[in-house]
């Protein structure tokens, strides 16, 4: 996972992310990135989320207490 | 449920798309995009350009065209047509079926078997499954398969997941009867308890369409559609495609005991750019062996993506050439199929517009 923030980083489109960062205060924050979201987690930790587990996360650290639940 | 068929092969493929064609840049005041978004969806999706029918416009109505073109070059005769198995989810009527509607119309032979089969994205291979049954019969030497379909009538215009991908086309693929000595391989698989995830809720005996069923709702997504609409949950859709079509590759290939490599193309549904990437990604294929360009081009038409995937992508080349095919569909149903198999030599393989 050490990968992971500076992953969520680039998917988000921004130069750094933080924990504590709501979702939805990204510009990029949209369905596609979602869906890229989606991709990602599938390809690189074999995990599959849905776009609502994904949006229910609000913020950085919801989506990889998420993701880290499903490993 | 592993499918083994000897002695079978495809002669000729036809595809037929409407002359209308419908560009992504010149619908955009339709969904609630921002300029960076729409260029995202363009370059990530293959969001362009797409082929509609207009409301007048059926199914029949492009197989019937695609027919008589064959008819009239003198490349296929009606009396040579032994059964005729018509792939689709937009029939012109719940009765009778499609298939007969074309047969009547053009005057075909009584002596011959008609059958409708409703499947969307993953019935291409499964219309060939059944062509390939009827060839065993003694009698029935020449097959003609029909996909399509005309969805873009029952998508809503505002609908950003689904409008801007939905094209209508129709695939005919001629399967006859091989001297060779062949085995083709294929699966076909079934998730009924996903039935949800592609759906036209209203408009069948369970929900007949009313007024009410035809009122609009904007969901949270900002997509405004009513239950006459095709409602597509995006990620259930895929995450299952990633879920179960490598897997059934994998199997269909070892069954066959076949390496990756020595398949020339992977000629899968066409569902978007970002789906195709990422199955093949998985699956470990380059880009250049699984086409994606079929939504960018002409948009998703359910079973007729893979004939056309075929026409546009190889056309003349498979006239003088053969290549070693893998074909898979999925979606609703959920559905998955797969075939391999050799596939050259054709008599014909090219795209003809239907002018609506």
């Amino acid at each position: 996972m050490e990968d992971f923030i500076p992953s969520l980083a680039e998917l988000l489109e921004e130069e750094s992310v933080e924990l504590t960062d709501a979702l939805d205060s990204f510009e990029a924050w949209d369905s596609l990135t979602i869906l890229s979201m989606i991709a990602f987690f599938d390809s690189e930790y074999n995990v599959q989320l849905s776009a609502e587990e994904i949006e229910n996360s609000e913020t950085v650290q919801g989506i990889k207490d998420l993701v880290e639940s499903k490993m | 449920m592993n499918l083994k068929f000897r002695n079978k092969k495809i002669t000729g493929i036809l595809s037929v798309v409407p002359e209308n064609e419908i560009k992504f840049d010149d619908e955009l005041e339709n969904y609630a995009f921002s300029k960076s978004q729409s260029m995202k969806l363009k370059l990530i999706m293959g969001y362009n350009k797409r082929r509609v029918v207009s409301k007048e416009t059926t199914v029949s109505d492009l197989c019937i065209h695609g027919l008589q073109y064959l008819f009239d070059t003198n490349k296929l005769n009606k009396d040579d047509i032994d059964g005729i198995v018509l792939v689709s989810q937009s029939p012109d009527y719940f009765i009778p079926s499609t298939s007969h509607v074309i047969q009547g119309k053009l005057g075909l032979k009584s002596d011959m078997v008609c059958l409708d089969i409703s499947q969307a994205c993953s019935g291409y291979a499964i219309g060939l499954s059944q062509a390939f049954m009827l060839l065993d019969q003694e009698d029935i030497n020449k097959v003609v398969v029909l996909n399509g379909d005309t969805y873009s009538q029952k998508v809503s215009v505002q609908d950003r997941g689904s409008g801007p991908i939905t094209g209508d086309a129709v695939g005919i693929t001629i399967v006859e009867k091989s001297n060779e000595d062949n085995i083709i391989y294929g699966s076909i698989n079934t998730d009924g308890s996903g039935s949800d995830a592609l759906i036209i809720p209203a408009g069948g005996f369970r929900t007949p369409s009313t007024p009410e069923t035809s009122v609009l709702v904007q969901d949270n997504k900002g997509n405004t559609r009513s239950l006459d609409h095709l409602v597509m949950k995006g990620d259930d859709v895929f995450n299952f495609v990633q879920r179960e079509v490598p897997p059934m590759i994998n199997k269909l290939l070892e069954r066959a005991k076949v390496n990756k490599d020595d398949v020339d193309y992977f000629m899968f549904h066409q569902p978007n750019k970002f789906m195709l990437k990422k199955l093949a990604d998985k699956m470990d294929v380059t880009y250049d062996k699984m086409p994606n360009n079929i939504v960018e081009n002409f948009g998703n038409s359910n079973s007729a993506t893979i004939p056309l995937n075929i026409s546009f992508n190889l056309g003349d080349k498979i006239l003088r050439n053969s290549y070693f095919l893998c074909l898979a569909g999925f979606g609703a149903g959920l559905s998955w199929s797969s075939l391999l198999l050799e596939v050259g030599h054709l008599d014909f393989c090219e795209i003809i517009n239907y002018n609506n």
